[in-house]
């Protein structure tokens, strides 16, 4: 039995050496991570809104949105969107106009399969921008699905309509709270 | 939730995502163990309860120690030492309760701890019943059925390998191939079959 | 020179991918891409140096019976903190690895390095011998990588080779992986084999 409590201290005490060098490493690296998120975020919205020179963050509902702002003026919305993909969960930011109309979008996370579901945020050679998400850019969020102004990626055709369809849910459902 | 989410999270774990042939967990004792069929099923088995018992005690841990406390970054750890000790713990209880079973399957247990697919069943279900650091509805169940599936999954592939392989024992491989060469061509094979049912989403 | 050894088994003779066969999940789910592979390998690499040195240190401290649990929690510190640490300077990287980052910690090659050299060897002995496997790893991982990627979608660290060229998708699925390290262990077997008869 001593001898059980004597391996049971040796463990603990390295667990607890573990869990302090662990604790630091995070207090550490803790605000670099979220520097590092925010930043990416900011680039997001700058992208998609290139007009605007500010972005107030804001919730309605579950919904998380920014409201693009060029001085006083009001551009549009810039919407935080979930998808349900093939391998997981996507996180999007779409811009739109006052109207519903989407004037850019950004993919920021994905876990879609390579080479098949990951074409959703491919660039081709010689262009700048993902060419499935360009296909989205001037027409109305709450009208778009596959098939209809979509057209779906060849073998990822899931992972085009968890696109499509988290998009047009969101802002149908951000623009009816926001009449209210 | 109703059965039918049950049903198709088994049958994509099992067929659609197989843990060996399409997200590659497992690959070791996959390579290592699946000469004879018997000791491949009993890995098969043994897997399989660890990987159910492991999805229920992580996701308790989870969502309510670290996540509550913003402990999120002690995942890997807490995750690992849990599985590891309630696999000594299955092993030491299997041995004095049911020395019939112990022997089937009990062999196998310390092998289990380091398997990439217990662990990776863990952290999946964290990644996929959990959005924004909140568990999804019925996240808890579906969690148990990926894990449980997740072990089905390995013991279909280990029980089809080991079947292959014990007739290769019989072929004239030429002998650069021999043994683990022409395991993953046969795996590769496999996969490719098994390819067939992905594009379903559940 | 025999210091020397220890690190030059890692990259060809007792090479953990192609020659011991370990640590082949993230060996395969990763290598879709060249960029994944060499972060994988770096990651990895990061991983077993500081595993080692730790393993080493404490060597004669910890008891027979529980030195396995003390090295797994040694490797999942390290896990962790190379995890954060990827997340606060690479987070492009860090999302496309994924689960995989934290999934080093059942990695066998890591443990089992711990287990075979490390446990019975001085800390600079042990940091050679890391080093040498981990450098072993990545190139391996790299090969790997390249050949899926390249030929998967015609392109290498997403550069596009050439356009004229439709590249078999299977090659980076699945099945590319596990019929791309099966031809290569096989090669390599037959290599050696040849190279012993002369």
């Amino acid at each position: 039995m001593n001898q059980m409590t004597k391996f049971g201290l040796m463990l603990g005490i390295i667990c607890l050496a573990a869990t302090l060098v662990l604790a630091f490493t995070y207090e550490v690296t803790r605000p670099i991570i979220a520097a590092a998120l925010y930043r990416e975020e900011q680039e997001a919205l700058k992208a998609i809104m290139p007009e605007a020179d500010l972005f107030k963050p804001g919730t309605v509902g579950d919904i998380k949105y920014f409201e693009a702002m060029n001085g006083p003026a009001l551009v549009g919305y810039c919407l935080k969107v979930t998808g349900s993909g093939y391998g997981g969960y996507m996180h999007i930011i779409v811009g739109i106009d006052t109207g519903g109309v989407i004037k850019g979008l950004r993919i920021l996370q994905h876990m879609e399969t390579p080479g098949l579901g990951s074409k959703i945020n491919e660039i081709r050679l010689g262009e700048s921008e993902p060419y499935f998400l360009k296909q989205f850019i001037g027409k109305n969020a709450r009208t778009i699905s596959v098939g209809n102004g979509i057209d779906a990626i060849t073998g990822a055709t899931i992972s085009s309509k968890a696109v499509t369809d988290a998009i047009n849910k969101t802002v149908t459902e951000f623009m009816e709270k926001m009449r209210q | 939730m109703d059965l039918s989410t049950y049903i198709t999270i088994i049958i994509s774990t099992i067929f659609i995502n197989n843990f060996i042939l399409s997200r590659f967990l497992g690959l070791c004792s996959f390579i290592g163990v699946s000469k004879n069929t018997l000791p491949s099923v009993s890995m098969g088995l043994a897997v399989t309860f660890v990987t159910t018992m492991a999805s229920i005690i992580t996701w308790l841990i989870y969502n309510y120690i670290l996540l509550p406390y913003n402990l999120e970054y002690l995942r890997t750890l807490s995750f690992i030492l849990v599985i590891a000790s309630f696999v000594q713990f299955a092993e030491i209880v299997i041995q004095k309760k049911a020395p019939a079973l112990y022997k089937v399957f009990g062999i196998y247990l310390p092998l289990i701890t380091v398997n990439c697919a217990v662990f990776g069943a863990a952290v999946l279900n964290t990644d996929v019943f959990f959005l924004h650091g909140h568990a999804v509805p019925g996240s808890f169940m579906k969690s148990l059925i990926q894990g449980f599936g997740a072990g089905a999954g390995f013991t279909l592939a280990m029980l089809i390998m080991s079947g292959i392989r014990e007739r290769l024992e019989y072929a004239d491989v030429p002998r650069s191939m021999k043994d683990i060469p022409i395991t993953f061509i046969i795996a590769s094979l496999m996969s490719m079959a098994f390819l067939g049912f992905s594009g379903f989403k559940i | 020179m025999k210091m020397m050894g220890e690190f030059v088994k890692g990259l060809w003779r007792e090479n953990p991918t192609f020659r011991i066969v370990l640590g082949l999940c993230p060996t395969l789910a990763v290598s879709t891409s060249v960029s994944n592979g060499i972060g994988m390998g770096v990651a990895a690499t990061f991983v077993l140096v500081g595993s080692n040195i730790f393993v080493s240190l404490i060597r004669g401290i910890v008891p027979e019976k529980v030195r396995i649990p003390c090295f797994i929690v040694i490797i999942a510190t390290f896990v962790t903190i190379v995890d954060l640490l990827m997340k606060a300077y690479a987070p492009a990287l860090s999302r496309s690895l994924g689960m995989f980052v934290p999934l080093i910690v059942v990695n066998c090659m890591v443990l089992g390095r711990a287990e075979a050299f490390a446990s019975k060897a001085p800390p600079f002995k042990s940091i050679l011998d890391a080093l040498g496997m981990g450098i072993g790893f990545t190139w391996a991982l790299i090969l790997i990588s390249a050949i899926r990627e390249s030929l998967g979608n015609g392109t290498i660290l997403g550069i596009t080779i050439s356009r004229s060229f439709e590249p078999p998708l299977f090659m980076i699925l699945a099945p590319g992986a596990l019929l791309t390290i099966g031809i290569l262990i096989a090669l390599i077997n037959y290599l050696t084999m040849k190279w012993k008869a002369k």
